[in-house]
């Protein structure tokens, strides 16, 4: 279909902006206070657990006047459960949401979950602009699942399980208690929960450069659609699977 | 005259030694405190060792260093050396008894003959696998073989130290003879983990006191070992912990924390994840214990201890094969990898987009919604 060509004019776009981008609602309210309650919390998480793992900055005097390391453990344990309790309303908000809180999930039987997977990958690589997504595409999706969604498991089951060693016979305990022998002991789990942790870290390098990135290669407002919820589009964008929007 | 009876209680047996009333309560006082029983419950403990017969028990040794042994006799109470030794029927036990030979292994058959379900097995190390079991062999029988026989009519069945219940050492990589802890080798059977290498005096006498007192197993936790002694970590009941809260660590053997008594965290203390109780009732007739004398817990209780990593390093390296680094190592170099490919994208889209016109918004006529192509 061909679409005529004219001049840019700026007094155009601000009088009759539909006709040059829509906007979608995609981001909904849960999803984006879980974004940024994650974010908080995973920053925290990681900056008190280093130091956990790591105590610099002995403090002087008596031990009675301080208690450096045990705020320091203090404010980790309130960040894992604010993350938890963004997290599982996230993992709520995967069903009660709008089709986009689901886009991008590896629903790995849809053939059309890895042509787009395959397609956005080589559109990254090739730096070229292809479909537009106002939800999570594919690669995104995967990334997520496994960076935040598999990790942020592994990091609850062996985080609480350690968090359970002061009280074994607790709640958490006897809910995540199971996890340290599994894993072969407390201090393999105390390993593996240290090495997952970096995981964010190599997300957050990814997720960053990739917003940035598809934000201005696609002009989809990604950046703040996070903030405001909406997302933005032209005509003649979109032509997707609903699943991967 | 009365006859001797034919199985003596406890009491019965100590009082042949020599050993008085007095001393006598005083070690069932003791070992109510160390099962954590209310004081009520000192005549029940009395009462059992008075009158219940002693439980014939049969010791094995399999791949070991017999320092479980050595700390049981060792068991400093006051009269621990005789309460301990007589408190159980120990009718076998191959590195302690004067007889030898098949004259030895005659009484382990007769006892298993004539106490069927009624005998403790006590294990003392491992028993290894490959080639048939062939790397520890008892009066010409592999030890596996042994273990499984004299297990199958056991009422209850012991494992002491850190062998038994763990591997230890000899299960250690790359464990060239396929030695495995019991719970392994026996899986259908319930069977109480006594880890330690050793473990403390006071928690194998505790152990059977239990079991003779209450003709039960105690509450074993999901790795099968007593909650009562193993429910808890060093670091918890440490006294160090208070400069772990507040954050004081010995850097170095000789630097001024060191001197104060500081947390010994920093220099690969495994009291974090150690469940014993060391801290509790410490060694050596509560002389001393490792972090008393200044030395990090090495976390000889824990599965698999001798594998996970430098004693004096926090945090052990990965252990999944080709890889030989600490955790930090390994995500700061994934992350330098994933800033190295977002970098080399970035150029490269800059290298590409230079000298491009930017793109221009062009209206468009339509106004149907989304999904329109």
């Amino acid at each position: 279909m061909a679409t005529a060509i004219r001049e840019f004019d700026p007094k155009d776009m601000a009088q009759h902006p539909d006709s040059y981008f829509r906007r979608e609602y995609v981001w909904e309210l849960p999803v984006r206070i879980s974004h940024w309650v994650n974010a908080a919390c995973l920053i925290v998480l990681f900056l008190t657990g280093i130091y956990i793992s790591h105590p610099i900055l002995a403090p002087s005097g008596e031990a009675y006047k301080n208690f450096v390391m045990g705020r320091v453990r203090q404010i980790h344990f309130i960040s894992a459960m604010v993350f938890m309790v963004s997290f599982l309303v996230r993992v709520y908000w995967f069903w009660m949401g709008n089709n986009y809180s689901r886009s991008g999930f590896p629903f790995v039987w849809r053939p059309s979950w890895w042509r787009d997977l395959f397609r956005q990958a080589t559109d990254y690589l090739k730096l070229e602009r292809g479909h537009v997504h106002l939800g999570h595409n594919s690669l995104g999706g995967l990334v997520y699942t496994l960076f935040v969604v598999a990790l942020g498991w592994a990091q609850m089951f062996t985080g609480f399980a350690l968090y359970s060693e002061t009280n074994p016979s607790g709640f958490f305990g006897r809910v995540f208690g199971w996890v340290l022998p599994f894993l072969g002991g407390s201090f393999q789990a105390r390993m593996w929960h240290h090495t997952f942790a970096w995981g964010f870290v190599v997300f957050a390098i990814l997720h960053v450069y990739v917003i940035l990135y598809d934000s201005t290669q696609y002009g989809n407002g990604l950046i703040t659609s996070i903030i405001s919820g909406y997302k933005f589009y032209k005509r003649g964008d979109l032509k997707h699977d609903r699943w991967v929007s | 005259m009365e006859n001797p009876p034919l199985r003596p209680s406890t009491y019965q047996v100590l009082e042949q030694h020599g050993v008085d009333r007095r001393s006598f309560i005083k070690f069932c006082t003791a070992m109510a405190a160390a099962l954590g029983l209310d004081a009520t419950m000192v005549p029940q403990i009395v009462e059992a060792l008075e009158n219940k017969p002693r439980i014939p028990v049969i010791w094995l040794h399999g791949l070991e260093c017999t320092c479980c042994s050595e700390s049981f006799i060792r068991s400093s109470h006051p009269i621990a050396q005789d309460i301990i030794l007589n408190m159980i029927s120990l009718d076998y036990d191959d590195t302690l008894q004067a007889a030898a030979g098949f004259q030895v292994e005659d009484i382990r058959k007769r006892i298993m003959k004539e106490y069927p379900g009624e005998y403790l097995l006590a294990v003392e190390g491992n028993a290894p696998t490959k080639d048939g079991g062939v790397y520890c062999t008892v009066g010409g029988e592999t030890f596996l073989s042994i273990l499984e026989e004299t297990a199958e009519k056991a009422k209850a069945i012991i494992a002491w130290g850190s062998c038994a219940s763990n591997g230890c050492v000899q299960a250690a990589k790359p464990n060239p003879t396929g030695a495995k802890p019991i719970h392994a080798l026996l899986p259908h059977k319930t069977i109480i983990n006594v880890p330690g290498c050793p473990p403390i005096a006071e928690v194998m006498t505790g152990v059977l006191t239990y079991i003779l007192t209450f003709g039960q197993l105690p509450e074993l936790d999901r790795i099968g070992r007593p909650k009562m002694f193993y429910g808890q970590r060093l670091h918890d009941k440490c006294y160090r912990r208070p400069f772990f809260d507040a954050g004081q660590f010995v850097e170095a053997w000789d630097d001024e924390g060191a001197r104060k008594g500081w947390c010994l965290y920093k220099m690969g203390c495994r009291g974090p994840s150690t469940y014993n109780s060391c801290s509790t009732f410490k060694w050596n007739n509560g002389v001393s214990w490792p972090i008393g004398s200044g030395h990090g817990c090495i976390g000889c209780a824990e599965n698999n201890f001798w594998d996970n990593g430098p004693f004096y390093q926090r945090l052990s390296g990965i252990p999944v094969p080709g890889i030989d680094s600490t955790p930090d190592e390994v995500g700061a170099t994934l992350a330098g990898a994933a800033v190295i490919g977002v970098g080399a994208h970035f150029v490269s889209s800059v290298v590409r987009r230079f000298g491009q016109k930017p793109a221009q918004p062009t209206p468009d006529s339509g106004d149907k919604g989304r999904g329109d192509v």
